[in-house]
This record gives structure tokens, C-alpha cells and sequence, in this order.
């Protein structure tokens, strides 16, 4: 920018901010305790709207009037809803599995009254004498809030609330620098691209800058449709600003006009959310004409998905910009010399924007110190299937996987064995037990037949079949395959057909065989990169747990007792009490009934396999069983 | 009480409805289209927002659209069909979304999927003889930590197993029970 | 127009600069098989990927279709790994494809034979399972019978139709294994805008679009 502008802008700037401190600190000033409710969507799915709801209600009947406010996501998901109570003389504190009537206690009885509730304390956010604070938890070593930093503490509906943090700051400083001097920054940062390939973010925007060719066009890819993945939804629900400052950066640093954050249609609660930032942004001039009286214009169009995971590969996103079919193109060219409508295009991940800021703010330096030589900063995931803390977790790059699963995740829930974790999604693989101790970056993981991926990480414990996920796998690339090129339309169907006959029980030795070749093929084959990675769960589990294969090749028999066609339920007659009902009374297509002893047998004709009678037979009898193959079944009971 | 009379007026204003549902869509389609350009890349906002205002995607709107966008039927009909979003057919009363994301499938999705089909006795992309619930599957909805995820009318619930399921119909069941006898009174 | 020279399996050949590898070879006189090149498109499909070729330098098999000539480019189109790899997928092609030669009016002049010849491969796998979709015919139009269980989807009929009407009543729908080149809400063609100019049946280079009278005389005639 010109040098006789830069005081308006900061001027400017500090108008806003000087706002926006003065409404943040509101809250705080009125001597009332402050509560705070997380509501993104895995609050919300635990019922943590029942809860607020709750809490105003009973706010009501005490009369008292306190602010009480909607944030996003913690990343203690397992623990959700929570609640945060912000009290004068009390650290502010976490309250975790909280229901309505925990609300009203904690209202009655902390907001009301003296008695902070330690029983239902998750954990303190400062540290202090009275709980044990979050910093205290054994994963806090482990843990570096970078992207992260915000998300649960701020209203993502309130951009004062993100300003007052130290929002869009960097972005008043960013418009005072040259775009070149920005690109620099970045590119020593040796910030890479968080959507899973990794390339230098830097030096996509620097080939994008000096492609020729008006106008360009940047987009925030926010369609996150790896299934287990759920960083970016968190992100844009919890803490929407930071990823539009970052793409207004970006748009400044490659000469930029027009900008899209394409959101996938299944996070409804993400699109609200940053409709709303991006409305608020426009309102205090951080977006449209002239931001902050510089003479950078940008504007950004919120598109929303339609379902359609191919979408999320960068060339598919942007032909269903243009309003056609998601089908990918082949590469290259690449979207930054030739991307939307033909124009040079910067496609960046959530992460990798919500990262900017942060990175010229504390300068490249500063970013390039954490992680590992080749992978720089954070790395955040999310943690499901069978861990004990599911929820985001973001670590520097190098942790191993065995400190995330172990030390961060607190390990596998009911004193189960770790088996796999499912790295990267359908195009990731299955890590088995002998690669806990990779370090977490680009090329370990790549090496070891899985992917960094967007970040989800699902956990597998002894109980979940190898040969099974990657059928669901495969069953996903497949029905999610645009259907354009011959070897992912018709290899991975070929591929399923095989996987879906060995979880039948019906494979055979030469079906591995031609598995094997359909899995290389495919992955030389594909036009575009989905269809290229979609064999690496086939190629992983095969790699790390073909005995499991062939126990349902040989044997018919399913190790994990998951495939269903494999396994029998089995009551047990010498455990099974004759006073108890349970499983009768649960069975959803009443297969089960007491035999003359009044001992519970099973109707294995009528049985659908549904679970729900082993998870009712009380544990004091655990007479019901899962048997493999199915004959093992006693005869008179077949 | 008389669960035969409510039957008669129901066909009756159906039949009413069809026919003056079929101009009223067609206006609201209009309405819609006025509001967009003619640029191609309007096409999904303007089939989604048809669809959030008409239930779904009726032939006849989706010729006006190829019309107003100056493009032929057949890519309207093939960006329709390509999304999973878009539908065809008018929905369920109520919608249930069967969560098949990793962690949904490993924790047991797939058997309450199975259940949902048991006790609604259709299958996935079906909507139930009596409009009142249509079922399909949704890649992940990103709730992993509270898997198995069922998505009932937009709202996620977490921890699904097939008991839950027939907790959820039922609080269906009581709701249209109570709203029965709000009618025939 | 500047131009650059060439190898391709040995041959010197001089191409403009920019040029398709695709269309320089066949119009060399080289062939490399191929159902989705269109000459006249801007963007190649690259959706068939038969047309695999070794380049020097290049660690793995490029389509050809994507390929464009460079001065001293060394192409081999009968490298192994690139006919491995054409054959597998011609191969997945085969294998949903309605194979019934026998009464298909096509056989003799079908390019799906015509490839397997030259891939020195069978036209039923040995290897892969049937998985065919079993479509309906569309016997509706008074000149033209649309089989889509024999399309190869690689959209020439879509391109022709488009080219000659403007707007075009043929186009891709569905996703993944279920798409299919069809029409509006996949009614029948003779419903359809067709204009019936039947240029689709020239350029389709299986059975899957055949003239009316033709499958008459042929199945009236072996019956």
C-alpha cells in the first residue's frame, strides 16, 4: 500500500478494536458470573442445546441476569456438552457431561450460590489452587493450540469477540506490507497445504501471483468430506473468523478480488456460521470495498456443497463452482496458472488459512521452529472410533502417533487392545501397532502406505475387522466415485465385489491375487488423485493384516467377530440366569424365548445380529457370546 | 375419534392441493429464478434453493431453470442426479439420515441402519407409504465422537443403537397421537 | 508456428508446438487405442484411459490424450507397463459391457474389437467379474435403438449432438457406477428434443447407438 495510507489503516483498525475490547470486556465487568455453552455440532448431538436452554431457564426463575453465550468446540468432545462458568473470585471453570439437571444445579448452586460443583469439574482453564486446570492434564504436554487457539472460548456469532482475542490485527498489518514481502514470510514458514498433499502454501500463491491472466479467484476449500474428519467443521463452527482473515490475506498477498469458501452441505451449522462472520466482517469494512480505507477491494461468496465428496478434490470443487457435476480434470495444469473459469486460482485448505494470521503475526521464524524439518507446525486431528478422548487434538508435527493415541487419547476405552488407526480417510491406510512410534509428518506417513490426509484419525481396537474396513472403504470411493475415469468407476467396483465376497466368507486365494493387481492399477491408473489413493486402505490392511484375510478365506471364519455373515450370537447355558429377561424383553425381532429350563436360546433363523442382547445381558452373567465361524454353534441350537 | 373421517378430508384436500400445488410451484420457482442471473454457475444455489422451498426437485421446475440458464434440460438433470442432495421426489414428513462415516460404520452404523429399515419397512432412498418418513445415508456429518450418529429432521442424535431407534419412533408415534386428537377436535 | 521434433516408437516426426500427443501419433500413421478423444474439444475427457504411453523421463505411463509434444520427447507406445495398464482397463471396460457379438449389428466395425486386437487381448476377461447393469433398451425412436449397457461413456455421441442442434438432448447423468449418457429425467428418446439428424450413430464406436432398420434386417436375418 501506499506509505501515506498506512496511518488510516491502523487508525482505522484501532477504531474497531478499541470497540470491540471495550464489548468483551463488558462482560466481565459487570460482576456476574459468565457462562458460556459449547454448541458446535457434536455439542449439539450430545445435547448441549437441551442444556442451554436449561440454564436460561433456570437464570429465569432465580432472576438472575448474567451473559451467557454460545461457543463452539473445546475438542474435549468426549466430554460433551460443556459448560464454562466464568465467576468473580473463581478461576473459570469447565464443567464436562453436563444435562439439563447438572445445568440447573450448577446455576442454583455455583451461579446462584458458593459451591462451585467440583464433581462435575472436566477442568479449570488458568491455572489455580481450587482444580486441577487443563494445563495439568497429562496431554497438555503433548498439545500446541496454534489453528486451535480460539475455538471453544470465543462466540463465533460475535466477531468483536475474535477481534478482542487478537482477530484480524494481522490483517491491518498485512495490508501495510507488500504482497511480495508476504509470500516471503510464508514461504519461509514452510507452511504446507493442510488438505493432505502438502505443497508449499507460499509457493502456490507466488504461482499464482504472477501467472498472467485477470481475474484471479481464491477459495477456501471447506469441503471436508473425509469420513472420520471433523477439524474443519469445528473450525468454521467455532471460530469462522480466523479462516476468512486468512483468506483475505491470501487474497491481498496473490492479487485477488474475488474470493469462495465452499462449505459442504452437510454441516449446516458451519454454513450459518460463517454467513454471519462474513456478514459482521463486511459490516466493519474488513471485507468488501476498500477494506480499512486501503485500496484493496475483496469480496467472498459463501457456496455451499451439495453433497458429493469428489468435490473436495481441488479441480471437481471448481467445475461445481462453475455449476456443473463435480468431475475432476486431469493435472496439469493446476488450478494456480489454470483454475476457475480458466483464471489462475489459489485453492487453500481451513487449516492452512486459519494459520496465516498466526504465522505473520509471530513471524516465519516463529512457525518454522515447531515441527520437524520438513513438516513445520501443527498438525491438527480428530479422534474417533475406539479412544477414549475422541475429540481435536493439535500437535506439532513429529509427535509420534503412539503420544496422540496414548498420552493425548488416553488409549482404548474397556481395557481393549489397540489394533489399527486409520490414517487420511479413503485415501489414507491402517497403521498397525508396529508404526505407533512414526513421527507424524508428510513422508512417514506416506511411507508407510497412509497419508497426513485432512486429519482424521480413527482408532480400532480388537473388535473391529481389517478385511472390513477397507470393504467400507472401498464401498465409500465407490458410490462416492464421480464415475468418470474407466479404473475408479469400474476398478474400485471391481475391488468391492472382491472385498464384499471375502467378508462373506465366499473369497478365495486367487481373489487376493487379483486384488492386489486391481489395487496397483488402479492406483497408476485414475485420473485424478482420489481415484489414484482409493486402493490405500485395500493396500495397508493387506500389508499389516493379510492373516486376517485369509482366516476368512481358509476358515470362513471372522477374527474381530465383526463380519456379520461370519459370526453367530451364542447364548451360553451354563451362564445364562434363569431369572433374568433381559435379552427376551431387548431383542428388537423377538428371536430369542426360554427354552423347559427357562435358560435362553437363541432362534438363529429369526436372529438379525443387531447387538442389542449382548449389550443388555447384565455383566454380572455375560452369558451371551459372539462365535465364529457360525458353526460353532451347537448343533441343537442351529 | 373417528380415524376414518380424518382419511376422507385428507384425500379430499390432496387432491385439491396437486393441482393448485402444481401453479403455486411453478411461482415460487419463478420467484426464485428472478432473483438469480443467468450465469451457469448459479445453477446449484438456484436447485437448492427450489428445493429448501418446494421439497424437491419437480420436473417442471427443473425446465424452467434449464430455460432461465439458457442451457439444455438434460445438465440440469445431470448436476441434479450427480449430487446427493438433490431429490426427485417429494420427502417424508420427517427425514432420517443414517450416519455412515468410519467411525459411525465401526461403532455399529450399518446394524442401525438395518434397524431403521426394519421398523420404517423401507429402504435407504425410500420415503414410506404414508409421507411420513423418508430414510437415506449420509456420508459423515462429522459428530465421530458421538457415533453411531442418526441425522432426524436435521437435528444430529448421537449414540443410535437400534433400542434408540424405537425410542425416536415412538416419541413420533406420541407426537402424531397428540396432534391426531388436536385435529379430529 | 513454431514446431518440434519427436521419436515416437522410433519414428522421427516433426508436430507443431503444443500439439495433442494423441493426434500427432494417429496422425502418424501410429495408433494408440483410445474411445474418449474428441479432436475438436478444448479439454481432453481422459476419462477412457486407454491410451497409456511410456515417455522417456517420465517414471510412470502418461494418456497420451494429456500429453502435449515437446522438442526431443521420446514416446514408446508399446511399452509394458503402458499395454498393462490400457489392457486392464479395457478389461474393466469388458466386463460391463453387454458382450454379445454374436447379434450385435456392430461386430465387424466395432473399435471395441478392434482394440482388443491390437491390446492382444480377449473381449471377455478371464480374470474380472461380469458386472453389467441391465439397463432398458430405448427402442422408442423411430430411427435410433440406444443399448446403454454397450456404452463406453466416452461421450462422443453427446459432443456430435451438442455440435449440430446447439442444444444438445444427450448428455452424462447419475454418478459413479451409475452414470450413464441418457437424456432429460432419462425419458425416452423419442420424446426427447431429438431432431433426429441420427449423427450419433456415426460416431459411436460400439453397438450401444445403432440405426433402427439395421438391427432389424441383422436380428430378422440370424433368426
Amino acid at each position: 500500500m501506499k506509505v501515506d495510507e498506512s496511518p488510516t489503516i491502523a487508525s482505522l483498525f484501532e477504531e474497531i478494536k478499541s470497540q470491540a475490547d471495550s464489548h468483551w470486556q463488558e462482560l466481565f465487568d459487570s460482576g456476574q458470573p459468565v457462562i458460556v455453552v459449547g454448541t458446535a455440532t457434536c455439542g449439539r448431538a450430545a445435547g448441549a442445546l437441551d442444556v442451554l436452554k436449561a440454564i436460561r431457564d433456570e437464570l429465569e426463575r432465580q432472576g438472575v441476569d448474567c451473559p451467557v453465550f454460545e461457543a463452539g468446540c473445546l475438542g474435549h468432545c468426549y466430554a460433551e456438552p460443556l459448560v464454562i462458568i466464568g465467576k468473580p473470585g473463581y478461576p473459570p471453570i469447565c464443567y464436562g457431561y453436563v444435562n439439563p439437571v447438572i445445568a440447573e444445579r450448577l446455576v442454583k448452586e455455583f451461579v446462584v450460590g458458593d459451591n462451585p460443583c467440583l464433581e462435575f469439574v472436566l477442568g479449570a482453564l488458568e491455572a489455580n489452587d481450587l482444580v486441577p486446570s487443563f494445563a495439568d492434564f497429562p496431554r497438555a504436554t503433548y498439545e500446541k493450540k496454534i489453528v486451535l487457539r480460539n475455538c471453544g472460548h470465543i462466540d463465533p456469532t460475535d466477531i468483536n469477540h475474535y477481534i478482542a482475542n487478537g482477530g484480524y490485527v494481522t490483517l491491518s498489518k498485512a495490508l501495510q506490507m507488500s504482497p511480495e514481502e508476504i509470500i516471503t514470510e510464508i514461504k519461509d514458514s514452510g507452511l504446507k497445504g493442510r488438505g493432505g498433499a502438502g505443497f508449499s502454501t507460499g509457493q502456490k500463491w507466488e504461482i499464482c501471483r504472477n501467472t498472467p491472466g485477470r481475474p484471479k479467484y481464491a477459495i477456501c476449500n471447506a469441503d471436508e468430506g473425509d469420513p472420520g474428519a471433523f477439524m474443519d467443521r469445528a473450525i468454521l463452527e467455532s471460530d469462522p473468523h480466523s479462516v476468512i482473515e486468512g483468506l483475505i490475506i491470501t487474497a491481498y498477498a496473490v492479487g485477488v478480488r474475488n474470493g469462495y469458501i465452499y462449505v459442504r452441505a452437510e454441516y449446516p451449522l458451519a454454513v450459518e456460521r460463517v454467513r454471519i462472520a462474513l456478514r459482521q466482517a463486511k459490516k466493519l469494512n474488513l471485507l468488501g470495498r476498500r477494506i480499512l480505507g486501503s485500496d484493496f477491494s475483496f469480496d467472498i461468496r459463501l457456496f455451499e456443497g451439495s453433497g458429493a465428496f469428489v468435490c473436495g478434490e481441488e479441480t471437481a470443487l471448481i467445475a461445481s463452482l462453475e455449476g456443473k457435476a463435480g468431475m475432476p480434470r486431469h493435472r496439469p495444469p493446476y488450478p494456480p496458472t489454470s483454475g476457475l473459469y480458466g483464471k489462475p486460482t489459489v485453492v487453500n485448505n481451513v487449516k492452512t488459512l486459519a494459520s496465516v494470521p498466526q504465522i505473520l503475526t509471530n513471524g516465519a521464524a516463529w512457525f518454522a521452529s515447531i515441527g520437524t524439518e520438513k513438516s513445520k507446525g501443527t498438525a491438527v486431528f480428530a479422534l474417533a472410533g475406539k479412544i477414549v478422548n475422541t475429540g481435536l487434538v493439535e500437535v506439532p508435527m513429529g509427535t509420534t502417533l503412539r503420544q496422540v493415541i496414548f498420552d493425548v487419547g488416553s488409549g482404548i476405552p474397556n481395557g481393549k487392545r489397540f489394533k489399527a488407526v486409520q490414517i487420511g480417510g479413503p485415501s489414507g491406510g491402517c497403521l498397525p501397532e508396529s508404526a505407533l512410534d512414526l513421527p507424524i509428518d508428510f513422508d512417514s506417513l506416506t511411507e508407510a502406505g497412509a497419508m497426513m490426509g485432512s486429519g482424521g484419525m480413527v482408532v480400532l481396537d480388537e473388535d473391529d475387522c481389517m478385511v472390513e474396513i477397507a470393504r467400507y472403504f472401498l464401498e465409500f470411493t465407490q458410490r462416492e466415485s464421480c464415475g468418470k475415469c474407466t479404473f475408479c468407476r469400474l476398478g474400485t467396483k471391481q475391488m468391492l465385489a472382491l472385498l464384499s465376497d471375502i467378508t462373506l466368507g465366499e473369497g478365495t486365494q486367487a481373489d487376493i491375487d487379483i486384488l492386489k493387481a486391481l489395487a496397483r492399477d488402479v492406483k497408476t491408473g485414475s485420473l485424478c488423485s482420489l481415484g489414484k489413493t482409493a486402493p490405500n486402505p485395500v493396500l495397508t490392511t493387506l500389508r499389516y493384516f493379510e492373516g486376517e484375510y485369509q482366516a476368512h478365506i481358509t476358515e470362513g471364519r471372522c477374527p474381530a467377530l465383526m463380519c456379520q455373515h461370519l459370526i453367530a450370537y451364542y447364548i451360553l447355558p451354563n451362564k445364562c440366569e434363569r431369572s433374568c429377561d433381559a435379552c427376551v424383553g431387548t431383542c428388537t425381532v423377538e428371536a430369542i424365548s426360554p427354552n423347559k429350563k427357562r435358560i435362553k436360546v437363541i432362534d438363529q433363523e429369526k436372529c438379525v445380529k443387531c447387538n442389542t442382547c449382548l449389550m443388555a445381558c447384565p455383566p454380572q452373567y455375560n452369558a451371551i457370546v459372539k462365535l465364529s465361524p457360525p458353526s460353532e454353534v451347537p448343533a441343537a441350537e442351529k | 375419534m373417528n380415524p376414518k373421517a380424518k382419511t376422507v378430508t385428507q384425500n379430499n384436500t390432496g387432491e385439491e392441493v396437486s393441482a393448485e400445488k402444481e401453479a403455486r410451484d411453478r411461482q415460487e420457482t419463478l420467484k426464485i429464478l428472478k432473483s438469480f442471473g443467468r450465469k451457469r454457475e448459479n445453477l446449484i444455489p438456484i436447485l437448492q434453493k427450489v428445493q429448501a422451498r418446494l421439497g424437491y426437485l419437480p420436473r417442471e421446475a427443473m425446465m424452467e431453470i434449464a430455460t432461465h440458464l439458457g442451457i439444455p434440460e438434460i445438465d440440469v438433470y445431470g448436476v441434479v442426479t450427480f449430487y446427493n442432495q438433490f431429490r426427485l421426489n417429494p420427502p417424508g414428513k420427517h427425514s432420517i439420515r443414517v450416519c455412515l462415516g468410519t467411525a459411525c460404520h465401526m461403532k455399529g452404523g450399518y446394524i442401525t441402519l438395518d434397524a431403521w429399515k426394519r421398523r420404517l419397512d423401507i429402504n435407504q432412498g425410500e420415503t414410506t407409504p404414508d409421507r411420513e418418513f423418508d430414510l437415506d445415508t449420509v456420508a459423515c456429518v462429522g459428530c465421530c465422537t458421538m457415533a453411531p450418529v442418526t441425522v432426524v429432521d436435521n437435528q444430529p442424535e448421537g449414540k443410535v443403537e437400534p433400542t434408540k431407534v424405537d425410542g425416536i419412533l415412538l416419541a413420533f408415534e406420541l407426537e402424531r397421537g397428540a396432534e391426531g386428537q388436536k385435529t379430529v377436535r | 508456428m513454431r514446431t518440434v521434433s519427436l521419436t515416437i516408437d522410433g519414428q522421427q516426426i516433426t508436430a507443431r508446438e503444443g500439439d495433442n500427443l494423441l493426434w500427432v501419433a494417429l496422425d502418424n500413421g501410429i495408433y494408440i487405442p483410445n474411445l474418449c478423444a474428441i479432436r475438436d474439444k478444448s479439454e481432453p475427457m481422459a476419462s477412457c484411459r486407454l491410451c497409456f504411453v511410456e515417455v522417456e523421463g517420465k517414471e510412470q505411463p502418461v494418456t497420451a490424450c494429456t500429453e502435449t509434444v515437446t522438442e526431443g520427447m521420446i514416446v514408446n507406445t508399446r511399452g509394458t507397463r503402458a499395454l498393462s495398464l490400457a489392457r486392464r482397463s479395457f478389461e474393466l471396460l469388458m466386463a460391463s459391457h453387454s458382450l454379445d457379438c454374436a447379434h450385435c449389428p456392430k461386430s465387424g466395425s466395432c473399435e471395441l474389437q478392434h482394440i482388443a486386437r491390437y491390446l492382444g487381448t480377449r473381449l471377455k476377461s478371464k480374470q474380472l467379474r461380469e458386472l453389467r447393469r441391465d439397463l432398458p433398451i430405448d427402442d422408442s425412436h423411430p430411427q435410433i435403438i440406444y443399448d446403454p449397457n454397450k456404452c463406453v461413456l466416452c461421450g462422443r455421441c453427446i459432443w456430435t449432438c451438442r455440435e449440430h442442434l446447439g442444444v444438445g438432448v444427450l448428455g452424462f447423468a447419475h454418478r459413479g457406477f451409475q452414470r450413464m449418457v441418457t437424456t432429460f429425467e432419462d425419458e425416452p428418446l423419442a420424446i426427447s428434443k431429438c431432431d433426429r439428424c441420427v449423427e450419433c450413430i456415426g460416431v459411436c464406436p460400439t453397438g450401444a447407438l445403432l440405426p433402427r432398420n439395421e438391427t432389424k434386417t441383422r436380428v430378422t436375418s440370424e433368426s
